[in-house]
């Protein structure tokens, strides 16, 4: 057992995929310690927030500033307000004047900006550019100026009266600290399309996915291993009944059968753990199938048949004479169980037909209110991305660790 | 003396493991096989003689490598020649192989009759089909093989059936060496008969000049090969004619082997059966001595720090032992 | 060829066995539920629904066809022959239509995209596979782990990646649909451009992630062939080795068919999901669309049609293997 196990880790595959498995349940472990509280809330009001740091903007204001001058400051605030439009008609000028833009990056606000200094003068009129052309990028080139200068915001404050009264200035060299901002928040996945925070959700849902797929795993594998086990084991005709049984659900797919049973329960019903349960029992036949398999070449081998004369009962032969022979196999059937079962947990939620959307998040949903809300279109990548990113992860990681063992263990692949 | 058709002087291969470790499995072995003559090569397995079997056809693929030695077939020295001129001019033509397991020798999806073509065309690629198919069925006539076997897939074979088609297909370009690792053993007591009988024709009626026989059953080398070796730990231990090897062996090994072994005779009955305690040492780091002498009852300290010299005695007899003949008979007097 | 007969006559007789359970689960698994699954249906649909009396000419038209009131076995009879007849009643929620209209209208794209992906998602997975059993070196270490991971993307989540990527990006390819939804379906130039462009994207995802788990099969075949008796054997008779490697890619490759058949069904799965990705007008957007508008006739028939759909390849691939694989001939025709 020790030296098998040592054999194992010396696997660089298994302990390839250990290693990210186990990355992916301490941060399940962890990351709600630093970041407790409901992953359900919505704590957004509009959809799909941008990753990044959230300052309040109230308590900002209130907060002490210190005076900085940095000479990049105007360009970079410039940059940060350049539309996609007002570059396009920074180029099409260029080109009006005939300016060298062979080489010009639009992602180079710089180098635009310089460029757009150097070539504009709105005394010039390129030939065949309408009036109304003309006033337009002498509108754009005040509004890059403006831009450029920093005018001052003034925040005002109801007076007694009623009228506005100025209270404070804001000025364009003000900074202030953001440790000194009451509140200040860091979405780095940014907001779901309910204004949940998207990287709380995932780890809350990646948590439910691989219970569900546990879940189902054990499930699949308790049933095929014991189906498997009696087939394999006791022959005849529960065998020949049990491999009917077989038989016909590895031809129907697995996946019909979970959308109609699914659909049978119905949403009220469907908690995650029915839907693992229900899983399970739609992918139980192949475990079935290789286990019983393996038994029959170990039946007839002699230590079975030494315990078999020696009158020991069905249930010891099995746990001592055959398990412990098929134990590599079934741990790897197990593996490769829970990871198809988070598979389709999620292809289930995709159609709609996951647990229920009120009590936990699970990957598929997650996946299923991004595509939903259309998140693949409008660009919101951290809604579904990152879903798909930690699907990919949790699988290939057991599929890795299945790899591994099956080396260790089935030494033709060995090399 | 009839003209040697199969020498090898001291071949050393080795198997690589994939931990990098090299396991010296064939370490110095000499020996030579004349036309028309048989040899046999017995020992337990591991002993080496399957990778002594493979070392000889002089074509090597990971993990066995090739060490020093030279491997003679008909005057021609085949060890250091390039790969690829092994196997068109030597594979074959000169030397031939029956694999251990040939239940699956065969590709269980292409017909016979398409593998022979195969065979035939890697030496002559100008052979027309017709011509290896009368070429094929005339053989397999000539060994009493039927006809229809050719145009069917090894599958559909029975195993004796199988290992006489193997045989044959083995045969087929008249190769001067045939070594066959274990031909029989898988087989049922009829169709090792069989086999055997073939084998004996394939001598008899010159299609091969010399051959080369593996296995762990003493009993059947005395009936079929002319001379036997005995094989330990990578090296030969004793050899003698097949009489001499079953009647009087000289090397405590091959007398413990021929003790171990029932030989259904008149007189055996009464004998008593020993095995040899133990097991055979790690060929990663073999011992200095003799290789034996860890399971040997006769050991003396010497004996596990000397290098032990092949002896030659009577007429080309030869053992591996630091004891004298005479003595060595002496104690097995003793112990009887 | 009598053994060829008797193994087809086993098949056959399975492919039949199976498809009557397939049809007896189809019909029994949602009558299971505590409610009449119609009744209780209607009846939340016509709440909220402006048309009650709609739905309710609707319910009572599939009451009278499918006969819910009667017995179970009565309605297992009537829903046999209606189905026969191609008849899964009206749909709920694209009412007038009926079932049968919806998916005549939706299989054929689903066979046109689906069948060709998954076979050539075969092919390329063999030809990978094969080629990585051959090289072994440098593979195992860098490229192996790659294709895991890559064979480990869902097949939506690729078919959202592709989207993103040339759809949403690059714009090379339309996001959505089976045709540019400005046209009628009707057989001319233009139209048949705009089917093909829109075939693109869903077409390379399913091909992609066919292409993973047939690799990683294929490799381990070859591996387990590369090392089989007979390729030593050839070698030793001197044959040369781009035959001998000839002889195992067949060998590994025959018994992949079977794994076509067995992982037909999960496959199929999968690329049902990846049409929803992209809202292409197959069988999985139906599903998709009567799961989330409750219409229960349209959920059964689809689930019915993939059922039989799956099986009839399934019963083709097996008939196919027994004829080209001798091993197969060997063992069960005699």
């Amino acid at each position: 057992m020790k030296n098998t196990l040592r054999q194992v880790f010396h696997s660089s595959k298994f302990v390839g995929g250990f290693v990210i498995f186990v990355a992916i349940l301490l941060t399940l472990i962890i990351y709600p310690l630093i970041n407790p509280g409901n992953p359900l809330q919505q704590i957004g009001v509009g959809t799909f927030a941008k990753p990044g740091t959230y300052v309040s903007l109230y308590d900002a204001t209130k907060a002490p500033t210190e005076t900085l001058r940095l000479p990049d400051a105007g360009d970079k605030r410039l940059a940060s307000s350049l539309t996609e439009e007002d570059k396009v008609a920074m180029v099409e000028w260029f080109t009006a004047v005939e300016a060298d833009i062979s080489d010009l990056d639009t992602n180079d606000t710089d180098k635009m900006l310089e460029m757009w200094e150097q070539y504009y003068d709105p005394s010039v009129k390129p030939k065949g550019m309408i009036r109304a052309k003309i006033n337009y990028f002498k509108r754009l080139d005040a509004a890059l100026q403006e831009l450029k200068s920093g005018d001052t915001i003034i925040i005002a404050e109801e007076g007694e009266d009623g009228a506005l009264v100025e209270s404070k200035k804001i000025l364009d060299t003000d900074y202030v600290n953001t440790k000194s901002v009451a509140n200040v928040k860091s979405l780095p996945l940014g907001t779901d399309n309910f204004g949940r925070d998207v990287l709380k959700e995932l780890v809350s849902a990646t948590g439910t996915s691989i219970r569900i797929g546990l879940i189902a795993g054990i499930v699949a594998t308790l049933i095929g291993l014991t189906l498997g086990l009696l087939a394999g084991y006791v022959g005849g005709f529960l065998d020949d009944f049990i491999m009917f049984i077989t038989n016909i659900f590895t031809v129907i797919p697995g996946f019909v059968l979970l959308i109609l049973i699914s659909y049978s329960i119905g949403q009220e019903q469907r908690g995650a753990a029915v839907v693992a349960v229900v899983i399970g029992f739609t992918s139980w036949t192949w475990t079935c199938r290789s286990v019983r398999s393996q038994v029959i070449s170990l039946r007839n081998r002699d230590h079975v048949n030494l315990s078999k004369l020696s009158g020991h009962s069905l249930l010891r032969i099995v746990l001592t004479d055959i398990l412990p022979y098929i134990a590599s196999y079934v741990v790897m059937a197990f593996i490769l169980q829970v990871s198809s079962g988070i598979l389709s947990e999620a292809q289930l939620s995709l159609l709609g037909l996951g647990p229920k959307t009120t009590e936990v998040p699970t990957l598929g949903l997650m996946m299923n209110w991004a595509m939903l809300y259309s998140a693949h279109t409008n660009g919101s990548w951290w809604a579904y991305f990152p879903v798909i990113l930690t699907i990919t992860l949790i699988s290939f990681s057991l599929n890795l660790m299945n790899t591994g063992l099956d080396q260790v263990f089935n030494p033709t692949l060995r090399d | 003396m009839g003209k040697v058709m199969l020498e090898v002087k001291n071949l050393k291969t080795k198997y690589i493991t994939r931990f990098h470790e090299d396991v010296y499995a064939v370490d110095g072995v000499s020996f030579a096989i004349e036309e028309g003559k048989s040899l046999g090569i017995a020992g337990e397995s591991g002993c080496g003689k399957s990778t002594l079997a493979l070392s000889m056809m002089g074509y090597y693929f990971p993990p066995l490598h090739y060490m020093s030695g030279d491997i003679i077939i008909d005057g021609q020295n085949i060890s250091g020649m390039d790969p690829d001129a092994v196997r068109k001019s030597i594979l074959g033509t000169e030397i031939a192989y029956i694999p251990q397991a040939a239940m699956n020798a065969l590709n269980p999806t292409q017909r016979i009759i398409r593998f022979i073509e195969d065979v035939v065309r890697a030496h002559d690629p100008k052979k027309s089909k017709a011509e290896i198919r009368e070429m094929a069925e005339a053989r397999f006539a000539e060994l009493g093989l039927p006809a229809d076997a050719l145009m069917k897939h090894a599958v559909e074979l029975s195993g004796g059936m199988k290992q006489r088609t193997v045989i044959a297909v083995s045969t087929i370009l008249n190769p001067k060496v045939l070594i066959a690792d274990e031909p029989s053993s898988a087989l049922d007591v009829t169709s090792q008969k069989m086999v055997i009988k073939m084998m004996r024709e394939l001598m008899e009626k010159g299609y091969i000049k010399s051959m080369l026989f593996i296995t762990h059953e003493l009993p059947l080398l005395y009936n079929v090969t002319d001379d036997i070796m005995v094989m330990y730990a990578g090296q030969i231990v004793e050899k003698g004619t097949a009489q001499q090897m079953v009647f009087d062996p000289v090397h405590p090994y091959s007398h413990g082997l021929m003790k171990s072994i029932l030989v259904p005779e008149e007189g055996t009955r009464g004998h008593k059966l020993t095995a040899i305690p133990g097991a055979p040492p790690n060929l990663k780091r073999p011992p200095d001595g003799c290789r034996f002498a860890a399971r040997c009852k006769y050991a003396t300290a010497d004996c596990r720090y000397t290098a032990i010299p092949e002896k030659t005695f009577d007429e080309g007899r030869m053992y591996r032992c630091l004891m004298g003949v005479d003595k060595l008979k002496e104690v097995y007097g003793e112990d009887e | 060829m009598k053994g060829y007969r008797k193994y087809f006559g086993k098949k056959l007789l399975w492919f039949v066995i199976t498809f009557i359970v397939a049809v007896i689960l189809n019909f029994v698994l949602p009558r299971l539920m505590p409610a009449d699954p119609v009744a209780s249906i209607t009846g939340r649909l016509a709440g909220g629904n402006s048309d009650a009396s709609a739905v309710a000419e609707i319910y009572e038209r599939y009451q009278k066809e499918f006969g819910t009131d009667k017995p179970m076995i009565e309605q297992f009879i009537l829903f046999c022959k209606n189905a026969i007849h191609g008849n899964f009643g009206l749909s709920f929620s694209q009412y007038p239509r009926s079932v049968s209209n919806i998916i005549a209208s939706a299989i054929g794209w689903t066979i046109a995209l689906q069948f060709p992906a998954i076979i050539v998602g075969w092919l390329l997975g063999n030809i990978l596979g094969a080629l990585a059993a051959y090289i072994r070196k440098g593979y195992d270490k860098v490229l192996l782990p790659i294709a895991l991971f890559l064979g480990n993307v869902p097949a939506f989540g690729m078919a959202v990646i592709m989207l993103v990527v040339f759809g949403v990006y690059l714009k090379i390819a339309p996001l959505s649909g089976g045709y540019a939804f400005d046209m009628i379906p009707h057989l001319s130039w233009d139209f048949i451009k705009s089917v093909i462009s829109h075939y693109q994207l869903p077409f390379w995802s399913i091909v992609i992630i066919s292409i993973g788990g047939q690799a990683v099969g294929m490799r381990s075949m070859s591996i387990y062939e590369l090392n089989a008796d007979y390729v030593k054997y050839s070698r030793f008779l001197g044959i040369k080795d781009r035959k001998i490697v000839g002889y195992v890619f067949r060998n590994a490759m025959l018994p992949q068919v079977t794994g076509l058949a067995m992982s037909i069904g999960t496959m199929i799965g999968g690329a049902l999901v990846a049409e929803i990705i992209f809202s292409y007008p197959g069988l999985g957007s139906t599903m998709y669309s009567a799961v989330t508008a409750a219409d229960y006739p349209l959920i059964s028939a689809t689930t019915l049609i993939i059922t039989v759909m799956v099986l009839v390849v399934t019963f083709l691939l097996d008939i196919i293997y027994g004829f080209i694989d001798p091993r197969v001939k060997a063992a069960q025709f005699e």
